[in-house]
């Protein structure tokens, strides 16, 4: 739109100038205003991108122009002070003023043209092009004015935003900070919890435990006094028996068959004191004595009292005994009876025969033990049915019993339980993979060395 | 030859029995038999026993409070005193111990053998049964002094 009417002004003014000039002149003045527009043109084509190179372009053109300009006598100001605002403007403007300022020139040179025909060598031309540059300036200055402001508006906003935008970082990272202590604080409190946590199942397993521990001790504690109770009143009626039948053999029985049944009272009125006593044995064990005992002679001598049964069974005995044991502190009739109950097990557990593996050994060797550390281990295996999973956690329960009635009181394995707590060891029954059980005694070698 | 004498304390008739009709019969022995404590202290005076067999829990009295009196008198504060008791290894034999003046205690039920054993012991004589040869040849609890 800009550039029709500005080639239009350009030509209407070119074909006024040529009217009044010499050939000469007007070819060079033709060639000076087509220069001119070709350059405004390229200008106002190439300054939509890079305005300031348009500008810079411009200003070089404006030489050569002046140069011919003064060469052909025409007045050097016109094409400069026609060009140079056109240039400042589009430098500091943009493409929309320098067009603007192009188009206002060329119309005020149309209408000096009108006015005066001709505007060379006129004498308004100087003051026309100075009040043209003014006018530029001015303009120039006010743009420049109202673009600095705008940029220091823009910039106090940009300011401002960047504040605020700071502000708000700020305020997330310190809700972030926030937000990190709180998950700390958070997963704090969760540990902690899951330390209570611990803490309290511990608590409760103890708890049980005491509570298991209480129920024994009271369980212990009633059987101490239904043993006592017992003790009194059987005892007495087979103190009676036993002198009775004492005083009957002494004074001769009649037959062979009155003295023999004599002798199985005798032996009743034993049967039925020995169980009172298993009894208050359990209940309240005498006091243990300890001494340092040869294992290995002590599980022979075991065997030996219980070789009637064995033998009885035709169980075949394996030995399998480590040979210089050290010695095992220990209370000798008391473990001789955990060995001989065990082994009568055993035999029960066997009564269409079978073979008995008795071992004994020491951890960690004798050697490491002269140190006084370690264990010594003794095992009964058997191979019978083995014991019912059912009934592996019960064997150990006082009046527990898988036998008939009348054949166990069911306080056996509680005494040696008992027994082999009172040695500071262990006793465990375990079935075999092969078949069988196998019952396992732990003695400590040091514990009760000093007692 | 003397017969011991020897004083037999228990509540229960059939114990006092049994155990007068083996010392007497086995043991040769004179014996006295008392079923109340409350009179064993009258009738340990009179028949001065050489020997006293002491039952320890007895409903009236116990064995402990009987021993305490005997040993009281001065009749009777050297005579052997021998516990008869039904519970041994409870917490009743403990307090045993505190009994004092026992001789020695014999746990309930008493063999024949078991109580010859101790009362010989206790007496420094072997028991004989009555009108056994030997017997009368035993003059004495002191025969040290007839060596010499």
């Amino acid at each position: 739109m800009v550039l029709p009417r500005l080639i239009k002004n350009t030509m209407i003014h070119t074909f006024n100038l040529l009217a009044d000039l010499g050939t000469r002149s007007r070819i060079c003045l033709a060639a000076n205003v087509g220069m001119m527009n070709a350059a405004l043109e390229w200008i106002a084509r190439s300054s939509r991108k890079f305005p300031r190179l348009a500008a810079v372009c411009g200003l070089v053109l404006v030489i050569p122009v002046g140069v011919v300009d003064y060469q052909t006598g025409l007045e050097v100001s016109v094409s400069l002070l026609y060009l140079i605002p056109v240039c400042l403007s589009t430098w500091f403007v943009g493409r929309a003023v320098g067009v603007f300022v192009s188009c206002a020139s060329a119309s005020a040179w149309l209408a000096a043209d009108v006015l005066g025909r001709s505007v060379v060598g006129h004498a308004l031309v100087p003051l026309w092009n100075a009040v043209t540059l003014a006018a530029t300036f001015v303009v120039v200055a006010f743009l420049l004015a109202a673009l600095k402001r705008k940029n220091e508006t823009l910039e106090a906003a940009v300011l401002d935003r960047t504040s605020t935008l700071r502000s708000e970082v700020a305020e997330r990272i310190l809700a972030e900070q926030h937000l990190q202590h709180a998950n700390a604080e958070l997963r704090a409190a969760r540990e902690d919890l899951q330390r209570s946590l611990t803490e309290l199942q511990d608590s409760h397993a103890e708890l049980q435990n005491t509570q298991l521990q209480l129920i024994e001790a009271a369980k212990s504690e009633s059987i101490g006094r239904l043993a006592a109770g017992v003790a009194h009143e059987v005892k007495n009626p087979l103190m009676t028996l036993s002198l009775g039948t004492d005083y009957f053999l002494n004074h001769g029985p009649g037959t062979s068959d009155e003295a023999a049944l004599l002798q199985d009272m005798k032996e009743a009125v034993r049967r039925g004191s020995s169980i009172i006593n298993l009894l208050l044995d359990f209940a309240k064990p005498r006091p243990v004595q300890f001494q340092s005992e040869d294992l290995n002679a002590l599980i022979e001598n075991s065997l030996s009292l219980a070789r009637h049964q064995l033998t009885a069974c035709r169980i075949s005995v394996v030995r399998e005994f480590q040979n210089n044991l050290p010695l095992v502190p220990l209370d000798r009739n008391r473990v001789e009876h955990v060995l001989v109950n065990l082994l009568i097990n055993a035999a029960h557990a066997m009564r269409d025969g079978g073979t008995l593996t008795v071992r004994a050994h020491v951890h960690p060797g004798p050697t490491a033990l002269q140190s006084g550390s370690g264990t010594a281990t003794v095992e009964i295996e058997d191979t019978g049915p083995g014991i019912p999973s059912e009934h592996l956690t019960k064997v150990f329960e006082p009046f527990y019993t898988t036998k008939p009635p009348g054949q166990g009181t069911g306080l056996g394995l509680a005494i040696v339980r008992k027994i082999m707590e009172i040695h500071g060891g262990s006793v465990a029954l375990t079935n075999r993979t092969g078949g069988g059980a196998r019952a396992t005694l732990t003695f400590n070698l040091q514990t009760k060395q000093e007692s | 030859m003397t017969k011991k004498r020897i004083l037999v304390i228990d509540d229960e008739p059939s114990i006092t029995r049994s155990l007068k009709l083996n010392l007497e019969a086995n043991g040769g022995c004179e014996v006295r038999t008392v079923n109340n404590p409350c009179h064993a202290l009258e009738m340990a005076r009179k028949f001065k026993p050489d020997l006293v067999l002491l039952d320890v829990m007895m409903p009236e009295m116990d064995g402990g409070e009987v021993a305490a009196q005997l040993r009281a008198n001065a009749l009777l504060k050297d005579v052997p005193l021998i516990f008869l008791t039904a519970i041994v290894s409870n917490k009743e034999t403990g307090g045993h111990e505190m009994i004092s003046g026992a001789n020695a205690f014999l746990a309930k039920p008493v063999d024949w053998h078991e109580l010859k054993a101790c009362l010989a012991e206790h007496l420094g004589s072997e028991l004989q049964p009555i009108g056994t040869p030997g017997s009368a040849s035993v003059e004495s609890d002191k025969p040290g002094v007839w060596l010499d």
